[in-house]
């Protein structure tokens, strides 16, 4: 019964990678982000991409858990990058505000150079 | 003049996040069958999530093993409650911007999504999150 979800993950250099989210981030399912993310970072990932082009849904339990992974990756001098925002997702984050806490990118493309740069 | 009884449509799921999606899917089902806009529906769905998600989440009561989700559908308006024997929430007490966003702000974007909010919480009855969207042209 649990939301679709599918986590994809790769690696677009030495500490640059690439999460995927396609499908519904909600309550149910926000954990495996977060332990997705978790990983990424414990192996030494500074720079995280999540790319949100098939994400078709998200609530704040999603949002807490992208800032979640923002503020740990931070402590390690990293940074979060969202990429390709549907409309649906990008509602909750311009409600909340939290629009102005990520750099956000029109296409996973645009995303990935800059966190390569 | 006779009245007619608004028609009532009552979900009772269990408390437990993976059946959120279920009150989700039936909110747009519901949205959809009033002529609702996609976008519109898709507030709908998010409200509603946002309603069933603090339910599970801030809502800690030993008698509270399900949520009732009440659609009724008036000429006019759409209500929506979210209904559960907990004890409610204090937003102040919840966690703060790290894995758990504090329930208040699941409130904030209800608040935004729907036209008109109510949130109750009674030791006795429960906690309910009443919430209103208008039927342009209904």
């Amino acid at each position: 019964m649990s939301a679709q979800l599918k986590i994809v993950s790769r690696m677009e250099g030495a500490d640059v990678a690439v999460l995927a989210l396609a499908g519904e981030v909600d309550v149910a399912n926000a954990t495996q982000v977060r332990e997705a993310g978790l990983k990424l970072i414990s192996d030494g990932v500074k720079r995280l991409v999540i790319d949100l082009s098939e994400t078709e849904y998200m609530d704040t339990s999603g949002l807490g858990t992208l800032v979640g992974l923002q503020k740990r990756i931070k402590e390690s001098g990293g940074e979060i990058l969202l990429a390709a925002l549907q409309p649906r997702v990008m509602r909750p984050f311009e409600i909340t505000g939290l629009t102005s806490v990520f750099k956000l990118y029109d296409d996973v493309g645009s995303a990935v150079k800059e966190a390569r740069s | 003049m006779t009245t007619t009884a608004p028609d009532c449509i009552e979900l009772r799921i269990p408390r437990r996040a993976e059946f959120v999606r279920v009150a989700r899917m039936a909110a747009c089902a519901i949205a959809a069958q009033l002529g609702f806009t996609y976008d519109l529906m898709k507030d709908i769905e998010l409200a509603i999530g946002e309603a069933c998600a603090n339910a599970v989440e801030h809502v800690s009561h030993p008698s509270s093993d399900d949520i009732l989700v009440r659609f009724t559908v008036e000429p006019t308006q759409l209500v929506v409650e979210v209904i559960d024997r907990g004890q409610g929430f204090d937003p102040a007490q919840q966690e703060g911007l790290d894995w758990a966003l504090p329930g208040g702000l699941g409130l904030v974007v209800i608040d935004k999504v729907m036209d008109d909010l109510h949130v109750s919480c009674d030791p006795e009855t429960g906690t309910c999150v009443r919430m209103i969207k208008y039927r342009t042209g209904g």
